[in-house]
């Protein structure tokens, strides 16, 4: 299959690598050793009018199809060669919409298994990005001047990572804590000033925390209000004292009775296909 | 009456399961090979619907019939499916009027044909000469020479008698029985005497079959014996042509009524001559002659066919529900296996007792057969033939034998209404135990309202492997004469005609049931075999039929002693309880001061203490009947190598997993304990397989070599080094710590996570500093080496879910709402702890428990299935083989529940029916009809396999990731391919072979193979065919100082797999056994190679070619097939692509 492989990729050469509209093709391997290499697609990072985007317009590369074993300091190396890049970024998906981008902590979001990805480079200059769109390939992602470590190695270094130190985490956890705090006291805070004081039109807000606490608004408290409704009305009723209840309850019997013959018939009907009235 | 022949097995589909929702889209190959055998139909076939009727169908004026037919289901059934069910299954297998018509006609022509044999002059009993070539006299003739004269005369009267007539016989085997009336010219006076009538009987039979066989009307002549009985073959004729499996012809030749004198066939006389069977002159010494209870019955059984058939007639014959009732009955004793064989309780006896039952108004012949079934099975249940023999005689004829002269005479005793005839005169006490321990479970069945009674009483088939916990094979049989002698049963021997296999089955039974005392639930004995033979070929000899075996039923609270306890030294018993056991016998002092024989059976692990039923087998059968160990093929405990671990081969694990459960038991006081907490501890719960005793391999205690690992001083960690082989995997285990609650939580998720966070931290502190163990914190769960186990704990608040819930709607209303997020942490902090403590529990009651579960997941896993199903899903079907063993009873050992999963697994119906798993019994019968309608209701939006537990009656958390339909129908496949393998394995007196055959997956289904080097497999040696030797994993045998803390969780195979996944889930789908698996399996997913339209979304490891002149993007195999080694660098070995299909 190798061969085959090998015979496939000289035609393809030939023919000139294929890319979606709009997209140029560019090949990319682990290192010299692979035979057959990957394809990423790049075009110009590019929005509808109106919407906003958080990357720079002109100056950003879009990168479809980047390897696993690709990482951003890689894709950076990679495409230093067109242009000075100034930051890159890797996304499970293209994003569609705004979103705003938090710092994230690597104690409480790790970082996922990466798949393949899609990445956003932004040059310095937009150049770099009409230079990425002629590269030729094929990019090696793993040189002997900058070798990317997969398999065993990845792993025992990943692992070796993962060790946490804890005196880090203690201090995230302190100062996401003390912001927290003064938020909430700050809420705190703003709430007991409008307790009481009506607005312009002369309502006052009612909260839990006043005086006197009002019925948490949840639906589950709701539904305790209705259910204790129903239950008092039922024990108002009277159950088959005249006649015409009577004569409907024993329909509503027959009724149940002939529905569950109507299910059994059914059971019996599907077993009977599945040939299952055979004992042995 | 009697047995039918052997032949004609058609086996049924029953076995075979059905194809899973062929409809739903094909992933991997499975659905591809569906989707080329899908059945025509609508999408949805074979899947119940909730049924909707319109109001005007519901609510009509009823008829008369309609009232009187739901009157009736609700008097004489048990409800209208029952009804429905059971008249489907007496259509199954009840003779069709066409059939029958056939039949008669090929009977008329029988009867012709048997008139128009020519007669024979009148030569002595042992000249034989004029018997022709080609036929042999059906019988052993041993001693030969006996007195009398034979000529062949045509019968006096052809009848038929037996079930055929009564319209009672059920289908595959259709036997007819006919009874030839032998003319009085034959016979003479004494000929009840030595044999001789039988001898003439024989006689008769070979010179009508050597005619018979002439004639081109039969398609097969041949002999067989009667009920199994060696001294009265009987002649069976089948049609020729395309009839030939339609109906069996038995011919049974009988004595012309009012020959024998009935009191000379009482059990207390003789009728076979001590002198005359041995061979020598008599001689006068006058010793009493032993009595010949079962010869003088056999021979009373001819004379009584034609009368028993009237008497049947008269009862049953007008009243359908009651043989509707005897077909139950039959088919009911035809699933239990109880029916065939000398000795069987055959569908003759099952008869007899319901117009016993009729007799004693017990039954009324307007019953349904539901209701014939039922009374018939209280009977049986409640009743001890053995103690209280029943009759169908009520005349009080003085000069007839009493009850209990037959008492003595046989073991079981039921008198027909001759009141001289034991029909039970073959069956064995242990035989009779057996129909009374399945009629009680039955009867249980048929009392409990929500199950489905009828498909696990009348449609589940109950071999013996699958029902006894241990199975004993003796083999050859031959050892069983030298047993007749070593017991000094001559006189037993010279009754049976020289039969020593069915002579030593009742002393046999009676020394093991007694050596194994409390151990014992129930003893089973299979029946020899009705052979069949050739007419030209001598009759099969005793030791022929086959291998006896024994089925013990045990007693989990009996197995757990290692002492038999026996008298005080000066008590009279004391002696025989010294020549019970031999040798074994000893004085032992008690802690009480007393001094008393004793037996003391090695046994230290609780594996080993299953199995003292062996020693105890093989002890008693040596010392008693001379059979020596090497005869008895044991098979209990054959399924145990594979869950035992490599260094510990005499225990299965139960001990390790107990002394990790110690140490979690420790850990949790230290934690309730522990002072500087700012919130107290207010619950710790396990959530880990060990905690549960459902993890395959236990876990040990880790001593890491330290020279073997790189060091991480500050953190006091150890790290794997890249020179060295993978070190030994250790996996935390899991425990869930509640906080109490308090109003200082903050009510907002993202905080939570960080007051946790701030939490494990503080927990690691408190453990290092109060009782000096090695801990390490994160964000999310705290590591704790305790005693060399690694513990995971996580800190949990009660209300987190509800937080994660909440959402706040535009009015303002907090609604709840369940999402991921909440589900998955519901899920491992309140349901896991909560059924892992169950199972705890579960283990407790049930000991087998543990190697079950861990068996079935042992298997699942190699059958590289493990990663698709969850664990706890796994361990909740082992769980209910034992809260809902029906039609069998909790299994006592891990071989025959393993049996039992797998028969679970291939044949459980699971789009129509959720498994119910009754923990605690917390489930009523209504909730679980209930659960039933609302699982029918809702079958669309649940996941293929639906586990209801009483804390889980909706959703079934532990399959809602999975298996895929096709994954589910692959793993019953491979169950139902492994089943029959395995027990043929196991029944195989021979020695079972290769018992880890069922344990190796087939690889021929997958499109590429990755072999991976055991060098970086931390648990090479836990693979199924163990290696020899494998790398060092850098532990130390010898305690060192454990300070710091062992690698975690790490495993390379898994990790390389989860890159994979994510890499390439959405192209391939992978499998691996993580017990020691060196090939991991990929399957492409045929859709995903279809050509995609160009999209930015799914571009994923695909490249852009031209088809027909379109941009269409297929995945790049050569490249990913390349990945696959790259992203596997130093553990991938090679990778074997297996298909072509693929590659465009």
């Amino acid at each position: 299959m190798v061969a085959r492989g090998r015979k496939r990729a000289a035609r393809e050469s030939e023919k000139g690598i294929l890319s979606p509209p709009g997209y140029s093709a560019i090949p990319i391997k682990f290192s010299e050793k692979q035979q057959s290499s990957h394809y990423i697609y790049v075009r110009e990072h590019k929005v509808r009018e109106g919407t906003k985007s958080s990357w720079p317009q002109k100056r950003t590369l879009f990168v479809l199809n980047v390897p696993p074993y690709c990482t951003e300091e890689c894709l950076s190396r990679l495409l230093s060669p067109c242009g000075p890049v100034q930051s890159v970024e890797l996304q499970e998906k293209p994003d569609l919409a705004e979103s705003p981008k938090e710092p994230k902590s690597k104690f409480f979001h790790p970082k996922p298994v990466p798949g393949f990805q899609v990445a956003y480079v932004v040059f310095q200059k937009p150049r770099g990005v009409s230079a990425a769109l002629a590269l030729k390939g094929p990019l090696l992602v793993s040189t002997e001047s900058h070798p990317v470590k997969s398999g065993v190695h990845k792993w025992i270094r990943d692992y070796a990572d993962s060790v946490p130190d804890p005196e880090a985490l203690r201090v995230e956890v302190d100062t996401f804590m003390e912001t927290y705090d003064e938020k909430m006291a700050e809420e705190e805070a703003k709430a007991k000033e409008e307790e009481g004081v009506p607005d312009e039109e002369g309502w006052v807000k009612v909260t839990r925390r006043g005086r006197r606490p009002v019925l948490p608004r949840t639906e589950a408290a709701s539904l305790r209000v209705l259910e204790r409704e129903k239950r008092k009305r039922a024990r108002k009723e009277l159950l088959n004292f005249y006649a015409w209840q009577h004569r409907e309850t024993k329909m509503e019997h027959l009724a149940q009775l002939r529905k569950k013959f109507q299910e059994d018939k059914q059971r019996i009907e599907l077993m009977r296909a599945q040939r299952k009235f055979r004992p042995y | 009456m009697g047995p039918a022949h052997k032949g004609a097995q058609h086996r049924g589909t029953a076995g075979e399961p059905e194809v899973m929702a062929s409809a739903l889209e094909g992933i991997g190959k499975e659905g591809k090979k569906e989707s080329s055998k899908k059945r025509s139909g609508s999408p949805v076939e074979g899947l119940l619907q909730p049924v909707k009727l319109s109001r005007a169908e519901l609510y009509k004026e009823p008829t008369n019939e309609e009232l009187n037919r739901l009157r009736e289901t609700e008097s004489l059934f048990h409800s209208s499916l029952l009804r429905l069910q059971v008249e489907e299954l007496l259509k199954e297998v009840r003779l069709s009027e066409k059939k029958k018509e056939r039949i008669d006609a090929f009977l008329q022509k029988v009867n012709q044909r048997i008139m128009r044999v020519p007669s024979t002059p009148e030569t002595e009993l042992t000249n034989q000469a004029w018997l022709r070539d080609g036929v042999r006299v059906p019988l052993h003739q041993v001693p030969y020479t006996v007195k009398g004269c034979f000529r062949f005369l045509p019968p006096a009267q052809v009848t038929v008698v037996g079930s055929y007539l009564l319209g009672t016989c059920i289908r595959p085997d259709i036997n007819v029985d006919v009874a030839l009336t032998m003319p009085r010219e034959i016979l003479q006076d004494k000929d009840g005497l030595n044999q001789r009538y039988f001898r003439k009987r024989a006689l008769y039979l070979a010179h009508l079959a050597h005619h018979l066989s002439q004639d081109p009307l039969f398609g097969s002549v041949r002999f067989s014996y009667t009920n199994g009985c060696h001294l009265k073959p009987s002649l069976l004729l089948r049609p020729h042509g395309k009839d030939e499996r339609l109906v069996t012809v038995r011919l049974h030749p009988c004595p012309p009524p009012d020959f024998f004198r009935p009191c000379r066939l009482l059990p207390s006389k003789n009728n076979v001559r001590t002198a005359w069977y041995q061979g020598q002159s008599p001689s006068g010494d006058g010793s009493p002659e032993p009595p010949t209870p079962h010869y003088n019955t056999w021979v009373l059984q001819d004379t009584a066919l034609e009368s028993h058939a009237q008497l049947l007639s008269t009862v049953l014959g007008s009243a359908s529900g009651l043989k509707d009732g005897v077909a139950l009955l039959k088919v009911w004793l035809r699933q239990r296996e109880l029916d065939k064989g000398l000795g069987g309780f055959s569908g003759f006896l099952v008869s007899m007792l319901v117009a016993f039952l009729v007799s004693t108004h017990k039954i009324h012949t307007t019953m349904s057969g539901y209701q014939v079934l039922r009374s018939t099975l209280q009977f049986l249940a409640s009743t001890d033939l053995t103690v209280n023999g029943i009759s169908l005689c009520f005349s009080s004829d003085p000069s007839l034998p009493a009850l209990a002269d037959f008492h003595q005479a046989f073991p079981v005793v039921f008198l027909d209404s001759s009141g001289r005839l034991n029909l039970c005169a073959d069956v064995t006490a242990s035989t009779c135990h057996q129909v009374q321990h399945e009629a009680r479970l039955s009867m249980v069945l048929l009392d409990s309202k929500a199950d489905d009674g009828f498909q696990l009483l009348l449609m589940t088939p109950k071999p013996m492997v699958r029902a006894f916990d241990h199975i004993l094979h003796l083999r050859p049989l031959s050892r069983l004469q030298a047993a007749c002698h070593r017991l000094k049963l001559w006189p037993e021997l010279q009754d049976h005609g020289g039969d020593y296999v069915s002579a030593a089955l009742g002393p046999l039974t009676t020394l093991l049931e007694q050596g194994l005392g409390s151990r014992l639930h129930l003893l089973a004995h299979s029946r020899p075999p009705v052979s069949e033979w050739d007419i030209s070929q001598d009759p099969p000899k005793h030791r022929d039929s086959g291998v006896l075996t024994l089925g013990l039923l045990l007693r989990p609270e009996g197995l757990t002693s290692v002492l038999e306890l026996g008298p005080e030294a000066d008590q009279p018993e004391a002696a025989d309880f010294c020549q019970f056991w031999g040798s074994r016998s000893e004085l032992r002092r008690f802690q009480d001061g007393a001094i008393r024989e004793a037996v003391v059976w090695e046994a230290a692990s609780m594996a080993q203490k299953r199995l003292i039923p062996h020693q105890v087998v093989t002890h008693l059968l040596t010392l008693h009947a001379d059979i020596p160990d090497t005869c008895v093929h044991y098979t209990g405990g054959l399924l145990d190598a594979l869950i035992q671990s490599l260094k510990e081969t005499s225990s299965t694990g139960e001990e390790a997993l107990a002394a990790a459960v110690r140490c979690y038991d420790d850990l949790s006081r230290l934690l309730w304990g522990l002072e500087g907490l700012p919130l107290t501890v207010s619950a710790v719960q396990g959530a880990h397989p060990v905690l549960r005793y459902t993890e395959v391999f236990p876990p040990t205690a880790v001593r890491p070599a330290y020279s073997f690992y790189e060091q991480l001083q500050e953190r006091a960690s150890l790290l794997p080094r890249p020179d060295k082989p993978c070190p030994a995997y250790v996996e935390p285990m899991t425990v869930v710590c509640h906080l109490e609650g308090s109003g200082q939580w903050p009510q907002d998720a993202e905080a939570i996570r960080r007051v946790r966070a701030a939490f494990q931290l503080r927990l690691a502190e408190l453990l290092t500093q109060q009782h000096g163990l090695q801990c390490r914190a994160t964000a999310t769960h705290t590591d704790v080496l305790k005693d060399g186990f690694v513990f995971r704990i996580r800190v949990a608040y009660q209300r987190e879910p509800q937080i994660l819930r909440e959402t706040r709607s535009p009015e303002g209303i907090i609604s709840l709402r369940d999402t991921p997020a909440s589900l998955r942490l519901e899920r491992d902090t309140r349901q896991l702890p909560l059924l892992t403590s169950t199972l705890h529990g579960l283990q407790q009651q049930h000991p087998a428990f543990s190697g079950v579960a861990r068996l079935a997941k042992r298997w699942v896993r190699a059958q590289l299935l493990g990663e698709e199903l969850t664990d706890e899903s796994l361990d909740l079907v082992a769980a209910a083989l034992f809260l809902h063993p029906e039609p069998f009873t909790p299994p006592s050992s891990p071989q025959v529940g393993f049996l039992r999963f797998l028969f679970l697994i291939s044949t459980f119906d699971w789009k129509n029916n959720p498994l119910i798993v009754n923990l605690n019994n917390e489930l009523t019968a209504e909730e679980q009809v209930e659960i039933r309608s609302v699982f029918l209701a809702t079958r669309t939006k649940l996941p293929v396999m639906v586990i209801i537990t009483p804390q889980d009656r909706k959703s079934s958390v532990w399959t809602q990731d999975g298996p895929s339909p096709q994954i589910l129908h692959q793993l019953m496949v491979l169950a139902a391919e492994a089943l029959p393998v395995l027990e043929k394995q196991l029944m195989d007196p021979q020695g079972p072979g290769d018992i880890r055959t069922v344990f190796r997956p087939p690889l021929d289904m997958y499109d590429v193979l990755i072999h991976l080097s055991p060098r970086h497999i931390p648990r090479h040696r836990q693979a199924v065919d163990s290696p020899a030797a494998s790398f060092c994993r850098g532990l130390l045998s010898e305690p060192g100082p454990s300070s710091l803390m062992p690698v975690l969780g790490y495993d390379p195979p898994q990790l390389y797999l989860a890159q994979l996944r994510e890499a390439f889930g959405d192209l391939a789908l992978f499998f691996y056994d993580q017990h020691g698996g060196k090939v991991i399996g990929v399957l492409w997913k045929p859709t995903s190679f279809q050509p995609q339209p160009l999209k930015a979304s799914n571009t994923k490891g695909r490249m852009v070619v031209s088809q027909g002149g379109e941009l269409v993007m297929v995945p790049n195999v050569e490249a990913i097939l390349e990945d696959f080694a790259i992203l596997g660098e130093g553990l991938v070995q090679a990778v074997e692509a297996r298909s072509e299909r693929w590659t465009v």
